[in-house]
């Protein structure tokens, strides 16, 4: 595909030769400086009151928010196709590994765990320490209130 | 991967590699390989030595190698590592004219320093018939070539280079040179002729004395020898590790954790500080008034800066820096641009295409008479297909650690132009380019993003304003929405075929063209009328490279229209190709090869096949997909890809860079687009720029034709082009429905 115009060689050329100057301009200082402190310096700021990640009064919306991180391989809308993961609706009360059409590990098939509020717990914990071999490689949910109200979403859809 | 793998169909790429291809292409060459001058006059030694060989035990034989006292041979390699195996390939092809045992060879990053300019990708881009010069010339062409890419910061990592360019004509005959010298350094000492010294895996030998010895040890005597400029270069029939699979030399560190990259930086001794940042949301605007009334107050907040065209806050950690950041409000200037959203950008696409018309725009390509055989064809087709504007999204952020201070900077950085970016900051800093250092380790990703030197000019002016060392990363929002992009396009396709069904006439007219040159033709196919046209038309996003640049489009756009064609003529479209490839040889082995592994002509129920074959970066690909429309939606089963880069230096890698051509073009196929609304980027991030998952990933099957041995082609990016065209026409093949607008999927929602 070598052939072309003269010009575009050229321009290629140019492009070399003067990519020095187009790296940029003079420096630029910033319009506007606020030092608030220098590193190191011992902090004056007060911590700020972290907000609780979990709302005490719905927890079912409050996971379902939580829940956003799980969609990366999971849907939990009813009837939805499976992706990295299997469709976690109607998760709870299922027996692990058999839901039709998804390629589950031979380990979650032998788990022999039948989905509860408990089993979920200890699953999302640390999934790989439960069910060692899970495919399901996520280092797990350390907030047991944020646990809490995923399952308690995961139990308010119904496959 | 695990569940695919029974579909998988095997690699067979060793089949190829026919003593017959390597005898005739070394017939048309003639005896030694003579190519190029790797070396330049006078040896470097002295003055890289302390920068490059500072380590116990090293010597410096020439600016690419260096031979320590355990004998380990260490390749300096002047091109970025960003997962496409230059590192490896390269110190492959040195240590194969070397003679070196593989697994006493390893690969160092070149520094940023004027002697490690890439002379060679320099001439491929700007006069690649100078790398085809007689031997006399050689000298002459290599001076000038490294004085210009002195000039430019040619330090550049890019077009698919690194191979067929520094690779073939620097670091064999780097190796070869170093060979030369060793056996020279070992004859005198040993008081015997050269000729009757050998070399392998590292050792050299006199039979008929019986003494031999490790390279290491005439290490020393070997960079006081003359050095040979254009030493005789292997035979493929000599190869020893070219052809090879030779493991990865960069591979262990990425799996043990060790390597490191950009984002990795320390500053030695120092406590470093973290920049989180955000640039104007619309192009050219800048910042009129910020209030960080409440990001001052938060903990661990150091500055914050309003540079004018971005705001940034520096804080004891990333997160506290980006928290902070996320509170300031700011009021920005009018845009300049009156492009606000997508329908407006491809109106100015729209508008310079009609005012071209029938013939106007800038004559790109052409031969004979396209508009008379246009207006006489039997047959006539027109079309017009889009592409949108895309974002590389790298794995690695945006990210670059600065530290000034004293009439000096240091940067940490990923990147893919260490020079540009040493000038970049030079530039920023107000200090001359000798007063700056840049270290670059590997790239998480680059794509051509990382070819741009923005964010290290961001990071300087950041570090000088402070003063301290900091370290700056983006946000994945703010390198979705903000800094360089892939343009968006239009084309527009006007063909004839004859009462054969022949193509006759052949128009394409499109308002983007960048690089690289030539990325609108496909010169292989045989059409008698031709013209190709560029209405120049103003982007809003600024323009960056993105994985096969232009190819990316006019891939989907000539390989979609060709299909046009061929459904048009009532002809199968691999015997359409074939018929217009007959001065074409290579490119017809490869679509008859790629035929072949697809069984085309056969498809299940519900399933289409689809073909193309792009040319790019001096490789040939042709690509067959597979496609399931069983759902209504596509869903893609397998990617069967044949291609002939010349010669393979390493097949296992030049595999996985076909393979991951696919992938990324897929994702581009598929989910790519970047849209505007206000003059500013909607996306923001993975969740609405998706990228194709593992569990929608078709098996990849790739088989490799080793067409001509001396003048390479490139692995990095000629796998991506033909992908997304190979798909649509596969849909159409199955469905009936063209699809001329990229992406598709949301085609079918």
């Amino acid at each position: 595909m070598r052939p072309v115009t003269r010009a575009q060689p050229l321009a290629l050329a140019l492009t070399f030769a003067f990519a020095l100057a187009a790296c940029g301009s003079d420096p630029e200082p910033p319009t506007e400086q606020i030092t608030v402190s220098e590193p190191g310096a011992a902090q004056t700021a007060p911590a700020a009151a972290t907000a609780p990640e979990v709302a005490a009064t719905d927890p079912v919306a409050a996971g379902k928010a939580a829940f956003a991180v799980c969609t990366a391989c999971h849907s939990a809308e009813p009837g939805a196709a499976a992706g990295i993961g299997p469709n976690l609706a109607g998760v709870v009360g299922r027996k692990a590994g058999t839901l039709e059409g998804f390629a589950y590990s031979e380990a979650m098939k032998a788990s022999a765990i039948t989905w509860n509020e408990a089993e979920l717990d200890t699953y999302l914990t640390l999934p790989a320490a439960r069910v060692p071999g899970t495919k399901m490689t996520f280092a797990g949910v350390s907030d047991p209130a944020k646990r809490a109200a995923i399952i308690a979403y995961l139990a308010s859809i119904t496959g | 991967m695990d569940n695919t793998d029974t579909l998988k169909p095997q690699r067979s790429r060793a089949a190829k590699w026919t003593r017959r291809g390597f005898i005739g292409a070394g017939v048309l060459t003639g005896g030694a390989l003579l190519i190029g001058v790797g070396v330049r006059p006078g040896n470097p030694v002295g003055r890289l030595g302390p920068i490059v060989a500072g380590g116990e035990g090293e010597q410096l034989i020439n600016s690419w190698l260096k031979i320590d006292a355990d004998n380990i041979a260490t390749a300096i390699v002047p091109h970025c590592e960003m997962g496409q195996g230059a590192h490896s390939a390269l110190a492959q092809m040195l240590a194969d004219e070397l003679d070196a045992d593989w697994s006493l060879v390893r690969v160092m990053q070149a520094p940023a320093d004027g002697n490690y300019i890439v002379t060679d990708t320099a001439r491929l881009f700007v006069a690649p018939g100078t790398l085809g010069a007689p031997d006399w010339l050689e000298p002459t062409w290599n001076g000038l070539f490294t004085n210009i890419g002195r000039l430019a910061d040619a330090m550049i990592t890019g077009g698919s280079s690194s191979v067929r360019s520094t690779g073939q004509h620097t670091m064999r005959i780097a190796g070869a040179a170093a060979r030369h010298m060793l056996v020279a350094a070992a004859a005198e000492s040993w008081g015997v002729p050269a000729g009757e010294i050998t070399t392998a895996n590292s050792m050299l030998r006199h039979a008929a004395s019986g003494k031999s010895a490790p390279y290491a040890q005439f290490a020393a005597a070997a960079a006081g020898q003359a050095m040979p400029q254009t030493p005789p270069l292997k035979q493929p029939r000599a190869y020893r590790l070219m052809g090879t699979d030779a493991p990865r030399l960069d591979i262990p560190a990425k799996v043990d954790g060790s390597a490191s990259f950009g984002i990795d930086a320390t500053v030695p001794d120092q406590q470093l500080s973290y920049a989180a940042v955000r640039r104007v949301p619309v192009p050219g605007t800048r910042v009129t008034a910020m209030d960080a009334e409440q990001a001052r107050a938060m903990p661990g907040v150091l500055q914050i800066l309003n540079m004018g065209d971005f705001l940034a806050v520096v804080a004891d950690g990333y997160w506290q820096a980006q928290q902070a950041l996320d509170t300031i409000t700011a009021e920005y200037s009018p845009a300049e641009s009156t492009i606000r959203s997508s329908a407006d950008q491809y109106a100015r696409f729209t508008a310079a295409l009609d005012a071209a018309g029938d013939s106007g725009g800038d004559e790109a390509a052409s031969h004979g008479d396209a508009v008379g055989a246009f207006a006489s064809a039997a047959t006539k087709l027109e079309a017009e297909y889009r592409t949108p504007y895309l974002a590389h999204a790298p794995l690695e952020p945006m990210n670059a650690t600065a530290w000034v201070r004293e009439g000096k900077c240091d940067i940490w950085t990923s990147t893919q132009v260490p020079l540009m970016a040493r000038t970049a900051a030079a530039r920023a800093t107000g200090l001359s380019t000798d007063d700056v250092t840049l270290h670059h380790p590997l790239l998480g990703g680059g794509f051509g993003r990382r070819l741009e030197t923005d964010y290290v000019t961001m990071a300087a002016r950041i570090g000088a304003a402070t003063g301290y060392p900091v370290k700056m990363i983006w946000s994945r929002e703010e390198d979705t929405q903000k800094g360089v992009f892939r343009p968006a396009d239009i084309s527009r396709f006007k063909g004839g075929l004859d009462p054969d069904g022949r193509l006759v006439a052949y128009d394409n007219a499109f308002t983007q063209r960048h690089d690289p040159p030539g990325a609108f033709d496909c010169p292989f196919y045989d059409i008698p009328d031709k013209s190709i046209r560029v209405a120049e038309a103003e982007i809003l996003l600024p323009f960056a490279s993105l994985r096969s640049v232009d190819h990316g489009q006019q891939g989907f756009f000539i390989e979609s229209f060709i299909d046009e064609a061929a459904h048009a003529a009532g002809k199968d479209p691999v015997e359409f190709r074939l018929a217009l490839l007959g001065r074409s040889p290579r490119h017809k082995a490869v679509l008859e090869k790629v035929a072949a592994m697809a069984d085309w002509g056969t498809t299940a129920e519900g399933h289409g096949k689809g073909v193309a074959l792009v040319e790019s970066f001096g490789t040939i690909v042709a690509e067959v997909v597979e496609v399931d429309m069983t759902s209504g939606s596509p869903r893609l089963v397998t990617v069967w890809c044949a291609a002939d880069p010349g010669f393979a230096v390493n097949p296992d890698g030049f595999c996985s860079q076909m393979e991951g051509g696919i992938v990324y073009g897929l994702t581009a196929a598929l989910y790519g687009e970047i849209s505007l609304r206000d003059g500013a980027v909607e996306q923001s991030n993975f969740h609405d720029y998706k990228m194709l998952r593992m569990d929608e990933c078709p098996a990849i099957a790739v088989e490799i034709i080793n067409g001509d041995h001396v003048t390479l082609g490139g692995a990095g990016e000629p796998g991506l082009p033909p992908v997304a065209p190979a798909l649509a026409n596969a849909i159409f093949a199955v469905s009936g429905r063209r699809l001329r607008e990229m992406p598709f999927a949301k085609q079918f929602s």
